[in-house]
This record gives structure tokens, C-alpha cells and sequence, in this order.
């Protein structure tokens, strides 16, 4: 009561303009919020209207068929989806064992001084341009590969049943192995800093109360640090899929860009959605060319939203399985 | 039933033995020498409560029992530890059977991410090879002992960290009751804790007098009066006093000790 009595004009004022500041405040930033829903919305349906020509002629069979023919205008996306999704697997394979291996390392294994060179070193791979490692993968990589490494893989891993006939045929260097192989290179700096950061917030408490039991290290990373912090590494490791799915450049220089292929075989060139639209979109007729590579453009969109959906779901049921959230 | 700590007086007829003796040991974080010349026997099957203010090193002699510091590289120490016996800092030493033989519970419960039944049957599994059975009735066997079993038994397949805090404690304590070690080191265990969990905390710690040598860091000097058969009082790195809790508490021997205890310190 006595408070508000000796509240003057002037304070009523100044609270009055404070609450319009708010006001406003509070509108531009729903605005800039509800911008980024209307971005979204309009690529979605710009990308449908684009590739409408091509959904009404092909239908679903756009999805399955292996045919990509511009001058009959026959138009598939198989290989194309084929390429994008085996490559990323590749990425995913090799990168997230190594990711994990660097930030264990980082964290728990590393003497102190040398942590900061390392991480900043691993942080700079990322800040290296993808195209940087398409003429690397290309010119240096490849053909180490083809010499190298494909004979080797072939000898060993080829001899394999089941496996062994992804590791078969000519040792062309380029393709879709290499494609994945650069993949993984690319988004481990990603995966590596994103899992050093959520093992590093591992209270120390319950690190030492698993050292306390009696644990190795390995254990206690593999048994308490890496439940305690899967959703972050799942986190992280969807960040480099997320990358994997859609980097361009890199892909396009190593992939071998082929509409053809003939075998099972990783070292086959195949092409991934991206680096199709790469090669094609400015030289593509407008008509059904063109809207045959929007809908290509539109399912890598779809995919990228499929796996975000996913591990949305996945985070959810494992913390649901934790009993922080019901 | 908290005041069964007059019971180990009755008790003193049988022989003490040490099984922990720490004889002119110093130990250092870097250039800073936090413990100095310690020489100090824990019996066996007693509860022995270190008190002081904070930095007094309470907390680290702890950690040195079970060799905790061995993960920081510029912690070290000097002189001996005995355990049983045994000299803990020589060479050699296989740390993971040491803390096998002594567990350690912190300020904060810190139960694993993983189920109840889990929590407790990992450390196990870490030192022994159960059949299912066995390993179930181990896990109830330290549910009990840590007196959580009643709340848990029909839950045990949910996760350790939907339990409340106390019972988080409980965990932990029969995590490390589980194993069977020797030792049970309790590093301030009811600090993040309501006093009625408090008082559950304390009793069990009585309770597992009878199979465990438990020493326990505590801020509560009523806790330690309470629960502890033997207490060492602690300034700036210093063993200033140790003897029965009883007598530590009534007649201090040390001017110090008894401006701390009655709260005339500093």
C-alpha cells in the first residue's frame, strides 16, 4: 500500500514506456520465430510446385526407377538416392568409431598439454571449405586409393562371404567408396567435437564414483560416460549424417558421377542427389528435366526430415528409459 | 537406536586392529602440501569420522585410501599406507583390486545411468563371475544391507536415477556395499540430503558397522558424535587430534580441537 502511494508520475512513466519496450520486445522476436515456419513452409511448397511436371508424369515409379535419360526425358532417382544413402552409411561407419576414439582420447586419455593443440586441430578440419577436399580427394586420395588400397581391400575384405562383394571389381580410385571414405573425413571433426564437448560435462563425481568401483577407463567411458551422454552423441552423430546427406562439392569431385550401375560393387562411380544437381541443374532443359532434379532436390529434403524425425524419437524412448522424462 | 555408539565402549574389550595406517604420509596438489606427516591407524570395524574446516584436507586423506588421486598426475603423495598390511602406494599396486576392497561414496548421490539392479550389479560384475541367480541374490543381499530393498524390489528394472535423493544414496552405498570390500570410504554422505533421509543415512552406516571399516568426512560434528566410534579432528593439513569420539567430544586433549567442536574456532 505505502509503496504504491509514494510511487511519483515520473516512475509510473518510465515503468509504463518499460512494459512497451517489452511489448515490443516480445513481438519482433515472435516475428523472427515465425519467419523461419514461413521459410520453411514456402521452400517445401516451391520445391512441389518445381517438381510437380515430374511427380504427375512418374509417380512413385520416380523413386525406384534406374533411368535417367534426359534426351528420351526418362527420369529415375534410384541411383542418385542409392549414391546419397550408401555414402552416408560409409561416412557413418568409419567416422563415428574414429569421432569416438578422438574424443575418448581427448577427455580421458590425452596429457593435459596436449589436449588444447589436438582439439583445435580436429576443430580446424572443420573449417577446412568442401571443396578443398573434393581436389584433394581427387587429385591426391584417389589415386593412392586405386594403387593402394582398393588391391589390399579386395584381397582381404573382397575374400569375405556376404561382404565380400562390395570390395570386388576394377580399382578405379573414384567412386562411391572413395565418396564415403572423404564423407567421413569431413564430418568427423563434427561428430568428435560435438562427443568431447558432452563427455567433458560428465560430472567428475560419477566418473570417480565408476574409478571408485574399480573400473578401467575403458570401462568407465563405455558403461557410465557413454550412457550418461548418449543423447548428445546421438546428437552429434546425426549433425554429421545431416552434413553427410547433403555436402555437394567434395561428393561431386570423388563420386565418379556415373547414371549407370552395374554391380554391387562400392567401387563403382555412381552419383549422389547432390552432385547430380550439381552437374546438371545449369545445363538441364526446362520442362520435365528440370523438374525431374527439383523433385531429386525435394527427396533428399525428405530424407534429411526422415532422419531428423528419427532420432528425435530415438532421444525420446531413451529418455523415457531413463526415467527423467514419462 | 542412534544411540548404540555407546555400544563400542562395552566393545573395547576385544583387540582393535588397524587395518589402515597412514605413517608419516604427505601429500601434495602440485607444489601445495596438503597433508602433513599424517600417522594414524583406522580399526577395523569401526566407524572413525574425520571433522574439520573446509581445506582442513579431510576429504583428500580420504581419497588417498583408495588411491582416488591417482587420476589427477600432478597430485602425489609420500610416506606410507598400509592396508592390512600392505603398503598401497608402492609399485605395482593393482589399483581396480584395491578399490574392489574399498568402496567409496560422495557429498552427491551418483547413481549410473543404468536400472537399480544394474547400479548395483555392475561393480560385480567388474571383480566376479555370478551365475544369474547368485548375482541376483548378491544385488538383493546389498539392497538389504543398504535397507532399499523394501522400496525398490518391484521396481528394479527402472532406472537408478528416477529414485528420490536419499534412495539415490542408498543406491550408491549398496553399489559399493555390493562388491564386499573392506573399507567403506563416505566422503560427507548426507551433505545433499533432508534430515530424514539423513537419519535413515546415519543409522544404516551404524548398522554396517558390523561388516565394514567405515571412515567418514562430515561437516556435522553432531553427525560424527553421533554415528563415529573414533574422530580425527584436521586443521590445514595437520592431524590435530584423535581418539574415541566420546572422549574427543567431551574432553578434548587439544585447546584447538575443543575451540573447534565448540564452535569458538577462528
Amino acid at each position: 500500500m505505502s509503496l504504491t502511494s509514494v510511487s511519483t508520475a515520473s516512475s509510473a512513466k518510465r515503468e509504463s514506456r518499460r512494459q512497451i519496450g517489452d511489448v515490443i520486445f516480445f513481438n519482433l522476436s515472435r516475428a523472427f520465430a515465425v519467419l523461419t515456419l514461413l521459410m520453411l513452409a514456402g521452400i517445401i511448397v516451391s520445391l512441389f510446385i518445381g517438381a510437380w511436371p515430374s511427380i504427375e508424369r512418374f509417380g512413385f515409379e520416380f523413386l525406384w526407377s534406374k533411368e535417367w535419360n534426359p534426351p528420351m526425358e526418362r527420369f529415375g532417382a534410384a541411383i542418385p538416392i542409392y549414391g546419397t544413402v550408401v555414402t552416408s552409411i560409409i561416412a557413418l561407419i568409419i567416422a563415428v568409431p574414429v569421432s569416438f576414439g578422438i574424443a575418448l582420447f581427448l577427455t580421458e586419455l590425452s596429457p593435459v598439454w596436449l589436449r588444447r593443440p589436438l582439439g583445435t586441430a580436429i576443430e580446424l578440419l572443420a573449417a577446412i571449405p568442401s571443396i578443398v577436399y573434393g581436389m584433394w580427394g581427387l587429385i591426391i586420395f584417389a589415386p593412392i586409393f586405386s594403387s593402394h588400397i582398393q588391391p589390399f581391400l579386395t584381397q582381404t575384405i573382397g575374400h569375405f562371404p556376404l561382404i565380400g562383394a562390395l570390395f570386388q571389381g576394377t580399382p578405379i580410385g573414384i567412386g562411391i567408396l572413395a565418396a564415403g571414405i572423404i564423407l567421413a573425413i569431413m564430418i568427423i571433426p563434427f561428430i568428435s567435437a560435438v562427443m568431447r564437448d558432452v563427455f567433458e560435462v560428465t560430472p567428475t563425481m560419477i566418473k570417480e564414483s565408476a574409478y571408485g568401483l574399480g573400473c578401467t577407463t575403458w570401462e568407465v567411458v563405455w558403461n557410465v560416460v557413454l550412457p550418461y551422454t548418449r543423447a548428445g552423441v546421438i546428437g552429434g552423430i546425426m549433425l554429421g549424417l545431416g552434413r553427410a546427406l547433403g555436402e555437394t562439392m567434395a561428393v561431386t569431385f570423388v563420386i565418379g558421377n556415373s547414371n549407370f550401375l552395374s554391380s554391387a560393387s562400392l567401387y563403382e562411380p555412381g552419383n549422389s542427389i547432390t552432385s547430380v544437381l550439381a552437374n546438371e541443374f545449369s545445363e538441364a532443359t526446362p520442362g520435365l528435366y528440370t523438374a525431374s532434379l527439383i523433385e531429386l532436390g525435394l527427396i533428399l529434403f525428405l530424407i534429411t526430415l526422415a532422419v531428423l524425425v528419427f532420432s528425435k524419437i530415438l532421444l525420446l524412448r531413451l529418455s523415457r528409459q531413463d526415467g527423467t522424462k514419462s | 537406536m542412534i544411540e548404540e555408539k555407546i555400544l563400542p565402549i562395552s566393545e573395547m574389550t576385544t583387540v582393535l586392529k588397524p587395518q589402515i595406517q597412514f605413517r608419516n604420509f604427505d601429500f601434495y596438489y602440485g607444489k601445495f602440501h596438503a597433508l602433513k606427516n599424517i600417522n594414524l591407524e583406522i580399526y577395523e570395524r569401526k566407524i572413525t569420522s574425520f571433522i574439520g574446516p573446509s581445506g582442513c584436507g579431510k576429504s583428500t586423506l580420504l581419497r588417498t585410501i583408495n588411491r582416488m588421486y591417482d587420476l589427477y598426475p600432478e597430485q602425489y603423495s609420500t610416506g606410507e599406507l598400509l592396508l592390512d598390511g600392505q603398503n598401497i602406494l608402492a609399485r605395482g599396486v593393482d589399483l581396480n583390486s584395491l578399490r574392489a576392497k574399498v568402496g567409496m561414496v560422495f557429498q552427491k548421490p551418483t547413481p549410473f545411468p543404468m536400472s537399480i539392479y544394474d547400479n548395483i550389479a555392475f561393480g560385480v560384475k567388474l571383480h566376479e563371475r555370478l551365475s544369474r541367480t547368485d548375482m541376483e541374490e548378491r544385488v538383493e543381499w546389498a539392497l538389504k544391507k543398504a535397507a532399499l530393498w523394501e522400496e525398490v524390489k518391484d521396481k528394479l528394472q527402472q532406472s537408478g536415477m528416477s529414485l528420490s535423493g536419499g534412495q539415490q544414496q542408498r543406491l550408491c552405498i549398496a553399489r559399493g556395499v555390493a562388491v564386499k570390500p573392506e573399507v567403506l570410504l563416505l566422503d560427507e554422505p548426507t551433505s545433499a540430503l533432508d534430515p530424514i533421509s539423513t537419519t535413515r543415512i546415519e543409522e544404516l552406516i551404524i548398522e554396517l558397522r558390523k561388516e565394514f571399516t567405515i571412515a567418514i568426512v562430515t561437516h556435522n560434528m553432531q553427525q560424527a558424535a553421533r554415528i563415529s566410534d573414533y574422530t580425527a579432528y584436521m586443521y590445514l593439513g595437520e592431524m590435530i587430534e584423535f581418539g574415541e569420539s566420546e572422549q574427543l567430544f567431551i574432553k578434548p586433549k587439544m585447546k584447538a580441537t575443543e575451540d573447534y567442536i565448540t564452535g569458538r574456532f577462528g
